[in-house]
């Protein structure tokens, strides 16, 4: 019951979230210097010609005029059409989402298998040698930029000791798709030399994009497991002599990850809003280049089908982190 | 209890197990999975642009040019270095003695690459739809010729009635790229002609046919043996383009054998870490692309023409050209690339002298009395550069200045208005086509202010005389008169500083031949590559 009511009461403040993300980012668009008129009709383009370009894509007229249109285009399911592929923006975006997933998965698995347990084992060690050199490490992981971080992998793996591919999804040009998803295809198709590839591609944006997580996983989980260590009901259980290990990975654990599946949940809202930096040194394909080439181009269309993606899977991401937390705790906010 | 306890510390023992089995599992396929090595017949090039779009009346860019290139033909093509006008899917062409009339007679036999028969046709239809869609080489040719003027003579014989005489008609005709109508129409909806369909199909009869496209990724294409050029004993099977935009990747790619061709606008430092590494070469020719400031001679204190003057002598060409590029380029004193007929010998242009500068503004009836704005091009080394040079430059004639990095979009958008165009402006003209009028035509035209290449925003009377006489003439000599004598008053004026030509470089895979440079398209036409 509790459950349902959270799901109803964040699908209804969706509506005026939406309409307001919208109306910013429209207008911040629209008022940042730059005229996608010009970039499409050339470098050798008239000024007669792109203002007959500007008037024919509806671009001269007023803006809320724009703004109430592009309301009714959404209400539609329609995300306009990109002024610089002339596809719709909806096939772009579709096109483009399965690898920022697998990306994003990839991560948040790295981030998660590893950082949970680490972070218990730095609880339960705290102030070891092994608790701060992890403290240090984390702190390193949120601090590197990840551009360097990126450069710096590539420059060690795949060109000093070759042991992984430099870019890209797979080797050579990436096969038709079924799914978008490199490994599942390479599974469906049968194809382990495919599956293997897409694996090792995989490897290096992955382990980019997971450092700053994992780091983040690691310290909530740490924290979180400290604060439960110091509860009254684990004082009770090792007096009747339940094992120490017992206490921590089953009970302490799950009364300590609420914090942490609440990062968990925002980190993948955030990551699969597309990471643009780690998208673009390795060439992966994905949402963040998309929504940054839209940008560099003001493809209007683009810019705000993206922000409808983004701001639908933050207001999705926050709505499975406040269900995962009310399974987890059902006390709710007694 | 206790045995209750043991059962769940053997789950998470499993749970452990499991996940560091899966770890490994995913180690060990990392590292055994043996790399394929790349097959011969295949080159793949990393461009700095993405192929967001395979339709050739909107790639229009030099970015895209491989696209156009190989995918597809024109009636001429542009070939060689210097660029010369050769007859491609047209056999050749008459001109009407009033000028206005072009006449092309079709080659029998050019086959698209669904094996029909090139037609004249087509061509009608190819113009037409250039000018519907108003992009690309739109803007060029409505100039020229209005919808409805181009006529299938015959299915061989196609004709272009113009507005009036223009001498860049032909130069600008290889950018009518022939695509297959009966197919396009086919699959157009409503009134695209086309347009969403043809972004991401072929519709061409170019040396290569597409086999795939992915617009996050870029295109491949396999030889089309009906090609009507023919093929010699040695070729490329499949050419492969990809938008690679972090140049360091591109790069590295390069040097680990991803990639068998990249970009050529890089630093000297990697041009030259190319050319030492043994597995990779670096091919060079002088190109026709004119890196300038450009002035906004309606804002004091530019709109006087000695401040101008000063700025010119304020710039350390050599010490850009040869010390901070290594001498990788060749310092070009007009607004017309050196190799361009129409550029007069005799003028010397400005040279670095602050004395000299000092000079000229003790002249100046306007005062410098604010620190004057440099903008050059976010993501563009080379500008930045030369922006931070020409600024030490400034502050030794007494003058301030603020060096601002702006967007490509952003600048472009700003050059609309006068009032928005900034102080000074770091970039580069591009070759189109072969012509002056792609430069000095194009940038000192009046009626061009406020664009991409008049961010001057220049109007002189007795200039726009001479360039609408040059545009009109069908006389080469007497047109180089013309466009000589025109950029002697620019040079005089100063709207601009211009401080290099490009040099083309083609970083390559070492066993790559055939590599034919052109300044228009970049060497990216693959038709006659190979490798040994």
């Amino acid at each position: 019951m509790r459950i349902l009511s959270i799901i109803v009461k964040r699908l209804l403040w969706f509506i005026p979230t939406g309409v307001g993300l919208v109306a910013v980012v429209f207008f911040i668009s629209r008022v940042i210097p730059a005229d996608p008129a010009a970039l499409l009709a050339g470098e050798t383009a008239s000024r007669e010609a792109i203002d007959a370009l500007r008037t024919k894509l509806g671009l001269d007229r007023p803006l809320l005029v724009q703004l109430f249109d592009y309301y009714g285009q959404l209400l539609n399911g329609d995300l306009g059409t990109s002024l610089f592929t002339t596809r719709p923006v909806s096939s772009d975006l579709l096109a483009r989402l399965p690898a920022t997933i697998e990306l994003t998965l990839a991560a948040m698995l790295i981030a998660v298998v590893f950082g949970i347990p680490l972070g218990v084992i730095s609880a339960t060690h705290r102030n070891s040698l092994l608790d701060h050199a992890l403290r240090i490490v984390t702190v390193g992981g949120l601090a590197v930029a990840s551009f360097w971080l990126a450069l710096a992998l590539q420059l060690v793996f795949a060109m000093d000791l070759g042991w992984l591919p430099l870019q890209g999804r797979i080797s050579g040009f990436p096969p038709k798709p079924i799914t978008g998803f490199m490994t599942i295809d390479a599974l469906i198709s049968g194809r382990m030399d495919q599956f293997s590839s897409a694996l090792r591609h995989l490897a290096l944006p992955a382990v980019t994009l997971a450092v700053p997580a994992l780091a983040t996983v690691v310290r909530f989980t740490r924290a979180g497991v400290l604060d439960t260590l110091g509860k009254p009901f684990v004082d009770y259980q090792n007096a009747i002599g339940i094992p120490r290990a017992l206490i921590v990975w089953r009970y302490v654990l799950r009364n300590a990850l609420t914090s942490t599946v609440t990062q968990i949940g925002l980190l993948f809202g955030i990551l699969l809003a597309g990471a643009v930096v780690i998208e673009t040194v390795f060439q992966w394909p994905g949402i963040g280049t998309y929504a940054f080439e839209a940008i560099l181009q003001s493809d209007y269309a683009a810019v705000m089908g993206f922000t409808v993606y983004a701001g639908g899977i933050f207001m999705i991401a926050n709505l499975l982190v406040d269900v995962t937390h009310a399974i987890i705790d059902p006390r709710g906010d007694r | 209890m206790l045995a209750r306890s043991v059962g769940l510390q053997c789950r998470w023992l499993r749970v452990a197990l499991f996940s560091a089995v899966g770890a490994l599992s995913f180690a060990a396929a990392c590292v055994s999975d043996a790399r394929t090595a790349a097959a011969e017949t295949r080159f793949v090039f990393a461009n700095e642009s993405d192929y967001d779009t395979v339709d050739p009346h909107v790639a229009f860019d030099v970015g895209r040019v491989a696209v156009r290139l190989n995918i597809y033909d024109g009636l001429m093509r542009w070939q060689k270095n210097p660029a010369v006008l050769e007859p491609w899917l047209a056999e050749g062409y008459e001109v009407s003695k009033d000028g206005v009339t072009y006449t092309f007679k079709l080659r029998k036999g050019a086959k698209f690459h669904d094996g029909t028969e090139v037609k004249a046709a087509d061509v009608v239809y190819s113009l037409e739809r250039i000018l519907a869609l108003g992009k690309g080489a739109s803007s060029l040719l409505k100039s020229m010729i209005d919808p409805g003027n181009a006529k299938a003579v015959d299915d061989y014989t196609v004709s272009f009635k113009l507005k009036k005489p223009s001498a860049i008609f032909l130069a600008v005709v290889p950018e009518i790229h022939v695509v297959n109508s009966a197919l396009v129409k086919k699959n157009a909806s409503k009134d695209d002609w086309g347009a969403a369909w043809l972004s991401k199909n072929d519709a061409g009869s170019g040396a290569y046919q597409l086999d795939q496209f992915d617009p996050a990724i870029g295109f491949v294409a396999k030889r089309f043996p009906g090609h009507f050029k023919g093929w010699g004993p040695k070729y490329v099977d499949h050419i492969e383009f990809r938008g690679v935009k972090d140049t360091n990747t591109r790069v590295l790619g390069l040097l680990k054998g991803d990639f068998n061709g990249i970009g050529g606008y890089l630093q000297t430092d990697q041009i030259k870490k190319i050319e030492a590494s043994g597995t990779a070469k670096v091919l060079d020719a002088e190109s026709m692309r004119v890196m300038m400031m450009q002035f906004n001679v309606q804002r004091a204190p530019l709109n006087d023409v000695h401040v101008r003057r000063a700025l010119n002598m304020a710039f350390d060409y050599d010490g850009f050209n040869k010390q901070i590029l290594g001498g990788l380029v060749e310092r070009n004193p007009t607004p017309l690339p050196n190799t361009m007929w129409g550029n007069p010998k005799d003028v010397k242009g400005y040279a670095y002298d602050i004395e000299g500068a000092k000079a000229e503004l003790a002249k100046a009836k306007a005062k410098v009395d604010r620190p004057l704005e440099v903008h050059y091009l976010t993501g563009f080394a080379q500008s930045e550069q030369a922006a931070q040079l020409f600024q030490n430059g400034l502050q030794k004639i007494g003058i301030q200045s603020k060096v601002i990095g702006t967007p490509w979009p952003t600048i472009v958008d700003r050059f609309r208005k006068v009032e928005t165009t900034p102080d000074i402006s770091v970039y580069w003209i591009s070759t189109y086509y072969a012509d002056p009028h792609n430069w000095i035509g194009e940038m000192f035209s009046s009626a061009n202010a406020g664009t991409f290449k008049n961010a001057h925003h220049y109007k002189n009377p007795k200039v726009d005389e001479l360039l609408a006489k040059a545009v009109e003439s069908t006389d080469k000599a007497e047109r180089a008169k013309l466009y000589e004598e025109a950029v002697r008053i620019v040079v005089a004026d100063a709207p601009g500083a211009w401080i290099y030509n490009t040099k083309w470089y083609g970083p390559y895979s070492k066993n790559l031949q055939g590599i034919v440079f052109c300044p228009i398209g970049n060497a990216q036409e693959m038709r006659t590559a190979y490798y040994e």
